[in-house]
């Protein structure tokens, strides 16, 4: 039942200053967190300013007002990485959320618990580690050589000729499905833990009532976990999906030069700006690129509020 | 009253928590040597143009009491015995103190640009060309020219290797960094065995001997090259696949009349294009190159993969012998002089030492810190090998007793002594590798010891190498060549692949702006 009154707040009759001084103890309480955020989040945003300006880290920073901003929408590169990051974000998120899913209720099903216990740790193991040995490990794996592990397969099985490998991390044809399946070998089973805690709260008696009721395995799937399940998905999504725009380390230890205009993307973009320049950079542009980026995530931010309140009647996640 | 208690411990921790975080980077910098850019000029830079006043006498020139330097790994870590290192040299250069700021390796650019950006500027800083010539243009660094044209170290070096290298650091004729030593550049290395068994003994010596080895190595069903990329990610770029590119070079350079031109937009560069699609769709190159570490090139190389390498000259002649031997390949490697085509190898751009433009005394640090570096005598012994006792020895002991790698050395013979951070490995030498030294080091114990492998190749590299371009910095290149070289690399990388044909490449290069982009820093650094 909808519950649409909502509860006015009770407006207190005590001033300002006699309030302060009874809750003086939880005041005092978040002094700390208040200060920590002022000085590491809010001050650093100063930094903002450097996107109106030339600046080389030398010199007094030169304004320029939106000159970097002209320059970076005017930049074939920029763009590229831009869609870029929301491609792959986005559909990564979908897959490995979509198999984190499906996954979690299959380990749900199973009985034997030394059995699940080990099936949980291995998903869970290549989460720990680093991306920089999942790249040397998956360059390994996916080499166009008769090293490589898939490409040996798919020869062995007639479907790849052996002059003409497939080099999936250097081809822009291959490297995003190839970019994906990593990303879904690495993160799923860590996804997957919070899809078993939802889980592992249901209440077993709805399974007995079910069972009671005439209901098969795929029946209690069906009218039981997945409903029970579609608020956690819908969390994890809209939360992800507020992150998108940060991506760097994946994308950045597996592109190379042959795949950047399908493996780009705007963490690396700015990190090609700063480093790849040959000169001291203009931190004024990357800061630029660096606060589109942001705002872009605030917007996503917002929409996801939005839809969360639609989708969870009302209420907001932030 | 527990609650406020506990609230108010909260509160004071964090307090002083965070006022530690507000502590300035402990750098000692209280002396006579620095002083903060806020409260003093830059040092009269005359950019070369000016008249050059006479050197003053050594006894004239003011030996700083203190001074602070900014360094990176190449200088011993603190954990490899810093402390005594800067002991001795401060011993030996009569320099009461000498602070050291030296940030992690991998991150030392990070922090360089956050110290110059903070305007605490220490005496002295080791520098890359891209920050040296960028800093330079920028005003950061003391003009060093008098003070190097007038000084004995110019004659030291003239004597033993000809100065060329300091020429080469000049920007529109003003020194502001003194290297320590050459940079070093790559030669390319040939398997004997493979020469002997498949190419009938003969050592190329143009690019069609060249391309005909290659090919009787494939046809022996193994590929002969490999590479840690198609085009490297710092200058001199070409210098990993030098047979290919020949006089190609894919960024900017300076011509014989003194103009700058953009090298990728030429027809030597889609002449290399070709060479080398034509080379990997024949099988010459690996087809993992474009995703290959220098690391993984090595191990290839070790397990017999393939048998043309273009690696460092120097030391890793001898790491890849050893390799080679302890992997169970013959180990006889040919350096290869440069072929026709290829005329020089290419030298790195050296790291330099240079003196920062705030600092109260540049002569008397360019005369008692930089110079001595490379006296040839003491002070360049304890840059070259460190200090005896802690980094060598000419002792009598064993080293690595009752284990595998076990050494025994006798009464006076010089040796590397076990590593303090990693043990298990000798040191070899310190900041200045014996074998780039600019200046003759008197009794270099490296001269006996060095292998023959080692010395064959660095003598061939100095005999037919010359100095990669130094490229200075403008407004212009800070704004677009970013994109330029990202564009240039991927467009070099699907040609060489075969996804795109050269016309293509440029086709894209014109419609992505690389060609105005180009032209954009080309202008910019002809009218400087």
């Amino acid at each position: 039942m909808k519950n649409s009154k909502k509860q006015k707040p009770v407006k207190s009759n005590k001033s300002l200053g006699a309030r302060i001084n009874r809750y003086k103890g939880f005041y005092i309480m978040f002094l700390p967190v208040f200060v920590f955020a002022i000085i590491f989040c809010y001050l650093p945003m100063l930094g903002i300013r450097y996107a109106f300006t030339n600046y080389n880290g030398i010199k007094t920073p030169s304004f320029t007002a939106f000159a970097n901003f002209k320059k970076m929408f005017d930049m074939p590169g920029f763009w590229s990485a831009f869609t870029n990051t929301l491609q792959i974000s986005i559909i990564k998120l979908v897959l490995t959320t979509f198999i984190a899913v499906v996954v979690s209720i299959f380990l749900n099903e199973i009985f034997n618990l030394r059995f699940k216990k080990v099936v949980q740790t291995i998903i869970y193991l290549p989460h720990f580690l680093s991306w920089v040995v999942t790249a040397s490990l998956f360059s390994l794996i996916l080499a166009p050589t008769a090293q490589g592990l898939v490409n040996s397969f798919l020869v062995s099985i007639g479907v790849v000729d052996s002059s003409k490998m497939i080099y999936f991390l250097g081809s822009s044809k291959w490297w995003r499905g190839a970019y994906y399946i990593i990303n879904i070998w690495k993160e799923t089973g860590w996804q997957t833990v919070i899809f078993m805690a939802t889980l592992a709260g249901l209440n077993t008696e709805l399974y007995e009532a079910a069972s009671i009721d005439g209901a098969g395995r795929w029946g209690k799937m069906y009218y039981i976990t997945f409903p029970a399940l579609k608020n956690t998905i819908l969390t994890v999504l809209i939360l992800n999906l507020a992150k998108v725009m940060n991506l760097f380390e994946s994308a950045f230890v597996l592109q190379n030069d042959a795949v950047l205009d399908t493996a780009n993307v705007l963490e690396t973009y700015i990190y090609y700006q700063s480093f790849n320049s040959g000169a001291i950079p203009n931190y004024g542009y990357t800061t630029a690129v660096g606060l589109f980026k942001s705002l872009v995530g605030c917007v996503l931010v917002l929409v996801c509020n939005h839809l969360s309140k639609k989708v969870r009647e009302g209420r907001g996640i932030v | 009253m527990k609650k406020k208690f506990i609230a108010m411990l909260l509160a004071a921790t964090m307090v002083f928590s965070l006022a530690g975080c507000g502590d300035k980077p402990n750098n000692d910098n209280q002396g006579g040597g620095s002083t903060p850019a806020s409260d003093t000029t830059p040092a009269d830079n005359n950019g070369g143009q000016g008249e050059a006043t006479p050197e003053p006498a050594a006894d004239e020139v003011e030996k700083p009491s203190e001074i602070t330097i900014l360094v990176d790994g190449t200088v011993f870590t603190e954990a490899n015995g810093r402390e005594q290192f800067i002991a001795k040299l401060q011993e030996l250069t009569g320099i009461e103190k000498i602070n050291v700021i030296q940030p992690d390796h991998d991150a030392y650019y990070d922090n360089v640009g956050q110290i110059i950006a903070g305007g605490d500027w220490p005496d002295v800083m080791i520098l890359s060309s891209t920050y040296y010539s960028g800093y330079a243009a920028e005003g950061v660094l003391w003009d060093m020219t008098e003070a190097w044209e007038n000084s004995e170290l110019r004659q030291r070096q003239i004597a033993y290797d000809g100065a060329g290298v300091v020429e080469g650091m000049y920007i529109d004729g003003v020194l502001y960094g003194m290297p320590a030593a050459r940079g070093n550049g790559c030669v390319t290395y040939v398997k004997q065995a493979w020469i002997d068994q498949y190419n009938g003994g003969k050592v190329p010596t143009n690019y069609a001997e060249y391309s005909e080895m290659c090919a009787n190595f494939v046809a022996n069903g193994k590929y002969a090259v490999s590479a840690a990329g198609f085009v490297g990610g710092e200058a001199p770029y070409i210098n990993y696949l030098p047979e290919f590119y020949q006089d190609a070079y894919p960024s900017f350079y300076q011509k014989e009349d003194g103009t700058w031109a953009d090298g990728f937009t030429e027809d030597s560069m889609k002449d290399a294009l070709q060479r080398m699609a034509d080379a990997y769709a024949a099988g010459w190159i690996d087809p993992t190159t474009l995703t290959n570490g220098t690391k993984d090139c090595r191990n290839k190389f070790f397990s017999d993969e393939f048998g043309v390498f273009t690696y460092w000259a120097g030391t890793w002649a001898t790491n890849l012998k050893n390799g080679l031997a302890n992997n169970g390949v013959d180990s006889e490697l040919v350096a290869l002089s440069p072929i026709a085509e290829v005329g020089t190898y290419l030298d790195r751009i050296p790291p330099v030492w240079c003196i920062s433009s705030t600092c109260k005394n540049p002569e008397g640090v360019f005369k008692y810190f930089i110079e001595p570096m490379q006296d040839g005598g003491e002070v360049q012994f304890l840059w070259t090998y460190g200090v005896e006792g802690v980094h060598w020895s000419t002792a009598a002991e064993t080293l690595y007793e009752g284990t595998e790698q076990e050494k025994v050395y006798e009464e006076g013979q010089f040796h590397g002594l076990d590593n303090l951070e990693t043990p298990g490995s000798q040191y070899t030498k310190a900041h200045i590798d014996p074998a780039l030294a600019l200046v003759d080091l008197a009794n270099d114990p490296a001269d006996e010891s060095r292998a023959s492998e080692n010395l064959a190749s660095s003598t061939l590299f100095a005999q037919n190498s010359r100095l990669a371009v130094l490229v200075p910095t403008t407004d212009e290149m800070s704004q677009y060549n970013g994109d330029l070289t990202t564009l240039k690399n991927s467009l070099i990388a699907k040609v060489v692949m075969g996804e795109m044909s050269i016309d293509d490449a440029y086709a894209q290069f014109e419609a992505d702006g690389g060609a105005k982009w180009s032209q954009m820093i080309v202008d910019s650094l002809n009218n400087r």
